[in-house]
């Protein structure tokens, strides 16, 4: 039925009478829900229906009566006439993730919900979005390793294909098959992304409270079929196999699988590898397991057996984006796990960081400064923006460094690591060149051409 | 390809150090290290034949040559 005027509100009549025992004295008494007027009861007095504002006068919570009723067992009653607001409190544990309006669960702002860093793959410190061929098991976007046993079997880029992104993204990590290949058994390809130790210890891996988890992304692939993946321990000694299906091809699908946590094996909660997470490329028997379960393993379970092998079909694409590892039994928005760019970078530079120059025409771009202590060695301390996982353990560097010096460059023949100057929060490298004058300052430079950088790794 | 090379640290000791070209100008380097990552992987590919080794000289070990020098190593 029409009507005019705002919208009513949700009010409801509970019924109910409260009983009161007559002294002969007292005129006043409270009652258990507060009535704006005296219409809103009825009052009975050994039964007798009293008349409003004459017999009684109501005030909040209070019934007074003109003249105090007589003695008597519940010969005073109060029943309630009008609707009354009723404020419902649930019950403890009963409001579920997906009651809550989205907008409500994106602004919880849970710190650290998702655990994969650059989930959304918009970093790329090592390649700045162009495409790589791993020849060995190599980091491609930061935090996603390439697993292979195989070199050149596909390449690895952000944004390859330059298909539109799932709605609120911009970027994925695209992969494209190289070959036709037909894996082996003991042959393996997939992303890998290794959670520390750190950021997966409140799961509770290992012990009788393990945390459920859930697993949930956007693919893209040019084929279709039943895929696989996995969550497993740092020893590949316990292992979840999951698979997940692509319906349709060249068509962004988000997946989401739901994982018991391990109340087994042994999880790591240092800044060691807390729990891998892969993503199956095409993967052997060796190194397949059922999915569905947890499973003890003699060699890391990489996939689930009879998963489709992306690189089996040359110029099949595999894409992936979003890629959120909460806890709980379903999947939340996405967020990332720094939150914005920044302190998602940051998060990304506990494990590399990399310094150059941000353009082709910046040359002579300066790396830092140095002290030579031979003719043949000069040292360069790198203080790292955050503190790293541990000490550097890698160094990489690219397009002709030098020392410089007064006009002149003295190339730079190898970058290492100290063995006793790699810290959480220093880096110091020991560069080789030749000619140099002991005991003076240089500065490392990229020499010839814009490119050049130094970068640290502490990978997991 | 994975160059082993000796440096001297601040020490004046020889140290192994792995030096891989990973690109047309780009190089990574690491310690020979029981701890360092990279080394274990490295080890782990020799001994496995899945990773080749040269010496200081550029001059490529055999399988057997590499293997037997890596388990020589931490």
């Amino acid at each position: 039925m029409p009507y005019l005027g705002n919208t009513p509100t949700t009010q409801s009549f509970i019924s109910g009478t409260d009983y009161f025992n007559g002294t002969g004295a007292q005129t006043a008494f409270t009652l258990s829900r507060t009535v704006a007027s005296v219409n809103d009861i009825q009052a009975v007095v050994n039964n007798v229906v009293q008349v409003p504002n004459d017999a009684y006068t109501i005030s909040g919570t209070t019934i007074t009566f003109t003249s105090a009723p007589s003695s008597g067992t519940q010969n005073v009653y109060v029943r309630y006439l009008s609707t009354t607001t009723q404020a419902i409190t649930p019950s403890q544990g009963t409001v579920s993730w997906s009651t809550l309006d989205s907008n409500v669960q994106g602004d919880l702002g849970i710190s650290f919900k998702n655990r994969i860093i650059n989930s959304n793959m918009v970093i790329d410190q090592r390649n700045a979005g162009a495409s790589v061929t791993p020849t060995t098991t190599s980091y491609t976007l930061d935090r996603w390793n390439a697993g292979l046993t195989q070199a050149s079997k596909y390449s690895v880029q952000q944004n390859a294909g330059s298909v539109t992104p799932p709605l609120g993204f911009t970027n994925y990590l695209g992969v494209t098959s190289l070959s036709a290949y037909s894996i082996t058994s003991s042959d393996f390809f997939c992303l890998i992304q290794a959670i520390e130790g750190f950021n997966t210890a409140d799961l509770g891996w290992g012990t009788a409270n393990a945390k459920t988890v859930t697993v949930s992304f956007w693919v893209r692939s040019s084929l279709t079929g039943t895929f696989g993946g996995s969550l497993s321990n740092s020893a590949g000694t316990r292992g979840y196999p999951f698979t997940y299906t692509i319906s349709a091809a060249n068509t962004w699908e988000q997946k989401s699988v739901t994982i018991a946590g391990d109340t087994t094996g042994t999880w790591l909660t240092t800044n060691s590898v807390g729990i891998y997470v892969v993503f199956g490329l095409g993967v052997g028997s060796t190194y397949s397991a059922t999915a569905g379960a947890w499973t003890t393993t003699v060699n890391r379970a990489f996939s689930a057996t009879g998963a489709t092998s992306v690189v089996g079909t040359n110029g099949a694409t595999f894409y992936l984006t979003g890629v959120q590892l909460e806890v709980g039994t379903q999947a939340t928005t996405f967020t990332t796990a720094g939150g914005s760019y920044g302190a998602e970078l940051a998060l990304c530079q506990r494990y590399y960081y990399k310094k150059g120059p941000q353009s082709s025409s910046d040359v002579r771009y300066g790396i830092g400064f140095s002290a030579s202590g031979s003719s043949t060695t000069a040292y360069i301390n790198i203080t790292l923006p955050v503190n790293m996982r541990t000490g550097p353990t890698s160094v990489d560097w690219g397009n002709t460094l030098a020392l410089w010096k007064g006009g002149t460059n003295f190339q730079v023949t190898a970058i290492t690591i100290t063995s006793s100057g790699a810290s959480v929060t220093d880096c110091l490298l020991q560069c080789t060149s030749s000619g140099l004058t002991g005991e003076e300052a240089y500065q490392l430079v990229a020499w010839t051409s814009g490119g050049g950088f130094l970068a640290l790794g502490a990978e997991l | 390809m994975n160059k082993i090379i000796t440096v001297k640290n601040l020490a004046g000791q020889d140290i192994y150090h792995i030096i891989r070209q990973t690109g047309e100008e780009s190089y990574t380097s690491f310690p020979v290290q029981a701890d360092n990552p990279n080394w274990i992987a490295l080890k782990t590919a020799i001994l496995e034949d899945k990773a080749q080794l040269q010496d200081a000289d550029g001059n490529t070990m055999t399988a057997e040559q590499a293997k037997d020098f890596v388990k020589e190593l931490p």
